[in-house]
């Protein structure tokens, strides 16, 4: 059985919900896992550590429809850094929207990177509601796919899974106004406030 | 709402643009720092980004704009870092809200032009990046307000050629 770096990619990394998603995975992982937070200053670090292991799991959100540029600097450091024996990449994605598949577009970038590059592809994980599902009942069902993508990575059976919150689209939008509403009232923000119109005004 | 033309780019470009409509933008002299995700912009100061450097005066002109050139080279099938940390940073116009759009769930845009959009693509780029890239902004028209939107790819070389091209057309159809 191998050994698994997990990178995280959030731009707040070490107090994202990707960071409880690469938590959950360590817990319910049969291999050895070693974390690591992707920073600013740390690329070259993460470069050198990389060839020990047998694969790569990054976890990180959905931004701007894309992979988030904490996540795309790294990679063009490790395209001139590559490591000498290259891990298999696998990747566990969420985005706060319902529909898993917004994720898409982020994981063929990956995918082109690792063609690009010589990486051999894994498996995936793509999450929808990621933002809030971790605090809602349908946690089970996240654990539950989780523990399965890394039964997947260590058993070299690579696959793509996804999960959601099982709602409809308009139960969704009720729930996120709830989830955001008391977000902001945490911040003594109300409701009506965070929903002004204004831009930088 | 003020519209105004708005033509983003993350390289300077020797382009003469004559219409004092159109604003020209090189991010890459500005000081643009990541997002770091904290929701300032959607829960503590609606509407405003709590990191104040060169961002916060580009972003309400991306709102305002009904007219919008982005130039960016291309990266992993998306834009490259420059263009891609002014998109991060351009969040604090919409709100964290969800609404549905043709039943897909999205942000509540706040006052947000809709907008004509070109995407001037560069670089030596694959067909098979070019497809991720099309899917990208198909992605992004509904996340940032886009109307209708062409996107143009291009080299390195020919990009100043294919920008100017590009703004007679504007310069055109302003005149």
């Amino acid at each position: 059985m191998g050994s698994i770096i997990i990178l995280n990619g959030s731009p707040r990394a070490p107090k994202s919900n990707s960071k409880r998603y690469a938590g959950i995975f360590s817990d319910n992982c049969k291999c050895n896992t070693e974390y690591f937070n992707i920073s600013k200053t740390n690329h070259y670090e993460l470069c050198g550590k990389l060839g020990n292991f047998t694969d790569m799991l990054f976890v990180f959100p959905l931004y701007a429809d894309g992979i988030p540029v904490t996540l795309l600097n790294f990679l063009k450091t490790l395209e001139q850094n590559p490591p000498e024996n290259k891990p298999v990449v696998s990747i566990l994605i969420n985005c706060g929207f319902l529909e898993y598949k917004q994720n898409d577009v982020a994981v063929s970038m990956m995918k082109l990177f690792c063609k690009q590059n010589g990486y051999r592809f894994g498996s995936v994980l793509k999450i929808g509601s990621g933002e809030a599902i971790l605090d809602t009942p349908f946690k089970l069902l996240v654990v539950r796919k989780i523990k399965k993508f890394a039964d997947s990575i260590s058993l070299s059976r690579y696959c793509t899974l996804q999960t959601t919150m099982p709602i409809s689209p308009k139960m969704f939008v009720k729930a996120s106004t709830t989830y955001w509403t008391n977000y902001g009232k945490r911040n003594g923000i109300t409701k009506e406030q965070m929903e002004t119109m204004q831009i930088e005004k | 709402m003020f519209k105004t033309k708005l033509i983003l780019s993350d390289r300077p470009l020797n382009i003469n643009i004559k219409s004092d409509d159109i604003k020209f933008i090189n991010l890459s002299s500005l000081k643009i720092a990541n997002c770091i995700g904290c929701y300032g912009c959607w829960t503590k100061t609606p509407g405003k980004c709590v990191i104040r450097d060169d961002a916060v005066k580009i972003y309400p002109d991306i709102a305002k704009s009904d007219k919008l050139l982005y130039i960016s080279r291309i990266k992993y099938g998306g834009y490259d870092t420059i263009m891609k940390t002014m998109l991060e940073r351009a969040i604090p116009v919409q709100q964290a809200f969800i609404r549905l759009v043709a039943g897909e769930t999205h942000h509540v845009q706040r006052e947000v032009a809709p907008k004509n959009a070109t995407i001037i693509a560069y670089g030596e780029i694959s067909d098979e990046e070019k497809e991720i890239f099309r899917k990208l902004v198909a992605r992004n028209a509904h996340n940032m307000n886009f109307e209708s939107y062409q996107i143009i790819f291009t080299t390195e070389l020919q990009l100043e050629e294919t920008v100017a091209s590009e703004v007679e057309k504007w310069e055109a159809s302003l005149s």
